[in-house]
């Protein structure tokens, strides 16, 4: 099947890569808060990985492309997953996991928001 | 401590804002009982921030001075620590990060403070004010750790050791050292208490300069008085 992208259009993992930089980890940070806290420390790095090369799509039929955030702390070894989540292609939108349920990315800027039902679970594909 | 105390309270403003969820707070989501544990979270915060500073002054010459100030201080203090402090930090220590080893850490400290509270406040109704004394500074101590634990949260973070493992050492260190310390402070030998040097600071301490400048003045310009 001939792919209909364009020369300059950004591959799918290169798009999401930017997205949650672009929406996530610059915000977060740029909000890094006071040290003198009990919630930990800001990592020294964090580094986005897409863990699929293709689309999934929710039970809404709305296409995403799921996540993971890297974090670093010091000169320690990278800790994997440390924030899960996906983005969808449509809208942008990005949700990361918390417990066992979705809730918009903004919940870890600090926005009260309700979980999402539903969101990032890809349905399987049918016949 | 004053500026310790200070500090956490200054950085815990952020709880009562209600719109927006502090970092602390996004950490720990999503919470079995979320209400209660954000109730719990703001008494906490709002009892410790008047609570220490409390503390500290209680343990002030100058206000041990004054008696019945002392004591009605003393009560207010005592039933904030034992009535909103101690409580709502039971609720938080079971959703600590960290689990069971953190959870037991404050449980620990929770237990510490309430007993000596109590065992504080029963010596001090019969006046045998050195185990009150000795009681409340376990207390205090306890109370300590909150702004000892932070620091060493800041160091060990700095030093590069990880945060899993600096937040356990940095609550079970203090809370371990201060019930260590005050012990050991309160059973020091009687011998080493009466060193010159501390017998001088005691004294330097309980005599007023009025009392000491009326003193050398009777020796050396003694005024004879008419007798009756």
């Amino acid at each position: 099947m001939p792919s209909f992208a364009l020369a300059d259009e950004p591959s799918l993992v290169d798009w999401t890569r930017q997205r949650v930089e672009t929406v996530l980890l610059k915000p977060l940070a740029e909000r890094a808060g006071s040290r003198f806290s009990r919630s930990r420390p800001p990592p020294q790095e964090r580094r986005v990985r897409v863990t699929q090369t293709s689309l999934s799509r929710d039970e809404q039929r709305r296409d995403f492309m799921p996540f993971s955030v890297d974090v670093r702390f010091g000169a320690g070894n990278w800790q994997a997953d440390d924030i899960v989540g996906c983005a969808y292609r449509a809208s942008g939108n990005l949700f990361v996991k918390r417990g066992e349920v979705y809730f918009p990315a903004a919940i870890l800027l600090g926005k009260k928001v309700t979980s999402v039902p539903g969101a990032c679970q890809a349905v399987a594909a049918r016949s | 401590m004053l500026l310790g105390s200070a500090l956490i309270t200054c950085m815990s403003l952020p709880y009562f804002d209600f719109e927006t969820l502090p970092p602390f707070v996004i950490e720990k989501l999503p919470l079995r009982f979320e209400s209660l544990w954000l109730a719990a979270l703001r008494v906490h915060v709002a009892a410790a921030a008047l609570g220490f500073p409390l503390c500290l002054l209680l343990l002030t010459r100058a206000l041990q001075r004054r008696v019945v100030w002392h004591r009605w201080l003393g009560r207010v203090t005592g039933g904030l620590l034992l009535f909103a402090l101690l409580p709502s930090g039971v609720v938080l220590a079971f959703d600590a990060k960290g689990g069971a080893v953190v959870t037991a850490g404050f449980l620990l400290s929770a237990v510490i403070v309430a007993t000596a509270l109590i065992f504080g406040v029963r010596a001090a109704r019969r006046r045998d004010l050195i185990s009150h004394a000795r009681a409340m500074r376990h207390v205090v101590g306890q109370m300590s750790v909150a702004v000892v634990s932070r620091a060493l949260i800041v160091a060990l973070d700095s030093a590069g050791v990880a945060p899993d493992v600096a937040y356990v050492a940095a609550l079970w260190g203090p809370v371990l050292a201060s019930a260590v310390l005050v012990e050991w402070l309160s059973r020091r030998p009687i011998f080493w208490l009466q060193t010159p040097i501390y017998l001088v600071e005691r004294m330097r301490r309980e005599i007023s300069p009025l009392a000491l400048v009326l003193r050398v003045r009777a020796r050396f310009h003694a005024v004879v008085r008419a007798g009756r």
